[in-house]
């Protein structure tokens, strides 16, 4: 899979969780929180993506990734294994 | 998983991919039975073999010791629930009402001594009217879901309470967190909010962080936004305020909080919470809220213990006196060795460790094996660049007890002892 793929399902799984969003308005270059995500709704984003990506990755090592480009440079840590 | 086991948490299987219904996510037992895992969780429900004071004993289960340790976990924070005083009061209740209340309280659970302690938390709160519950947690779930509907706005600080959380998910009210104290965060989340019934909930201290909120500036903007104002006052109720009745009172702003949340688990050193306000939310509030309405009242032994504790803690100022002097002690001791102690203000007091489970835990293992019980903090009950301990102060404390606590922390962690 590649890193854009990654990007538009995490777009997609963005604009399911979230009130009023579209997918084609949203910036990875932006935190989900500058789209009024909530903690429990971006537990639920990242969550649904691993799901789908099929991966596990701790969210431990989520807690400093600041917006979706990193979320999605993350994930492919785990796809590439 | 195999290569970093430790870097999972109880985060990682919130969800569950097992398709049996009564089986654990699949990878949740392999995680859970590695012996690096088990060592952590060996910290936890350690049984506590005596009364929760300052000195007391405990069944390691790091290797099943029984060791006499100071305890510096215990919300026992005034040291009520072992004060004499308090026992006594709950004896007598104890052989008046027996046990149980066996009923909820809008039936049959509902006894005299409930009703006078309810009054009296409400005339110590300044508020018309209180609503107790059988728990802590029942309390704030309880309050936030009977008032809370589909449609309203929740605005919750982001390091409140779970059973703030629950309360809100419970009620199908939208929740929206604002970034810690942060006051323009705060005001973007009012803005999001307006012209909806909006609810802003803070906390009085942070239970992992020990400091407090920016509450009048806070109810400021409540005011400006005409947004309702709750606060839990779990660990500064009869520690804040020159009459201990809380932060509000330290702020100087009682009036204009519009409900008061306490537990009595802490300062008090029973069980329970109340939840304080105006006579008319209250009586609106037993007709929906469910921890009240569908719960045993409190045992009437324990609120007869509870009554005295009251008493006890606001007849003069000299529990609360001894606390803060051991606090400022103690915080003027972790200090001068250099520990980030963050931003606390209060008997609760953390020593911020960094990214590191490791050292947590082997920091744990080494102090409790001296003696000193203190409770870990991990991921994900805090952010993982930040794992600490979660030092309570309590007025119980000697000046030999705080002696050694120092010196076990700076031979352990400083010194790097083990």
């Amino acid at each position: 899979m590649t890193r854009f793929e990654v990007i538009e399902v995490m777009k997609r799984i963005i604009a399911d969780n979230l009130d009023d969003m579209n997918v084609d308005n949203i910036d990875p270059q932006k935190s989900m929180k500058d789209y009024g995500a909530n903690s429990l709704d971006m537990i639920e984003v990242v969550s649904c993506s691993m799901r789908e990506l099929n991966i596990k990755v701790p969210r431990a090592e989520l807690a400093e990734i600041q917006d979706i480009d990193g979320l999605a440079d993350k994930f492919m840590e785990y796809i590439d294994t | 998983m195999a290569n970093n086991i430790l870097n999972f948490s109880l985060a990682d299987f919130f969800y569950n991919d097992n398709p049996d219904v009564l089986g654990t996510p699949l990878d949740f037992e392999k995680w859970i039975n590695h012996s690096d895992v088990r060592k952590s969780f060996s910290f936890f429900e350690q049984e506590i073999l005596e009364a929760p004071r300052v000195s007391t004993r405990i069944r390691s289960k790091l290797d099943g010791k029984v060791r006499k340790v100071i305890n510096l976990t215990s919300y026992n924070y005034l040291g009520l629930s072992t004060h004499p005083e308090v026992i006594a009061a709950t004896k007598a209740a104890l052989d008046k009402y027996g046990l149980g209340s066996s009923g909820a309280p809008l039936l049959s659970g509902t006894f005299d001594i409930h009703t006078e302690f309810a009054r009296r938390l409400a005339e110590f709160k300044l508020k018309e009217d209180c609503i107790l519950y059988s728990s802590g947690l029942g309390a704030n779930v309880g309050a936030i879901q009977g008032i809370m509907r589909k449609g309203d706005y929740l605005i919750l600080d982001e390091k409140c309470h779970k059973s703030l959380i629950d309360g809100g998910n419970l009620s199908g009210a939208k929740m929206l967190f604002f970034t810690h104290n942060d006051m323009k965060n705060l005001e973007l989340m009012l803005e999001k909010a307006k012209g909806k019934r909006t609810l802003v909930v803070v906390e009085g201290v942070y239970s992992m962080d020990g400091d407090l909120p920016r509450l009048t500036e806070i109810l400021e903007l409540c005011e400006i936004y005409r947004a309702g104002s709750y606060i839990d006052e779990a660990h500064s109720t009869l520690i804040f305020g020159e009459n201990g009745r809380g932060v509000a009172e330290h702020f100087g702003v009682e009036d204009r909080i519009g409900i008061s949340f306490g537990t009595l688990s802490k300062s008090f050193g029973g069980v329970g919470g109340f939840v304080c306000s105006n006579k008319p939310l209250i009586r609106y509030l037993k007709g929906y809220s469910s921890p009240w309405n569908f719960s045993c009242a409190p045992s009437p032994a324990v609120i007869g213990g509870l009554m005295k504790a009251l008493d006890v803690a606001t007849r003069d100022s000299s529990l609360r006196d001894t606390l803060w002097a051991n606090v400022n002690y103690m915080r003027n001791g972790l200090k001068g060795m250099g520990l980030n102690l963050g931003e606390s203000e209060s008997q609760v007091i953390p020593i911020i460790i960094g990214h590191s489970g490791e050292k947590l835990m082997g920091y744990a293992e080494s102090m409790q094996k001296r003696g000193l019980f203190l409770q870990p903090v991990d991921f994900p009950a805090v952010p993982a660049y930040s794992r600490r301990f979660r030092i309570s102060i309590s007025s119980q404390l000697s000046r030999n007890e705080m002696d050694e606590t120092l010196s076990i922390i700076e031979d352990v962690i400083i010194k790097g002892f083990r």
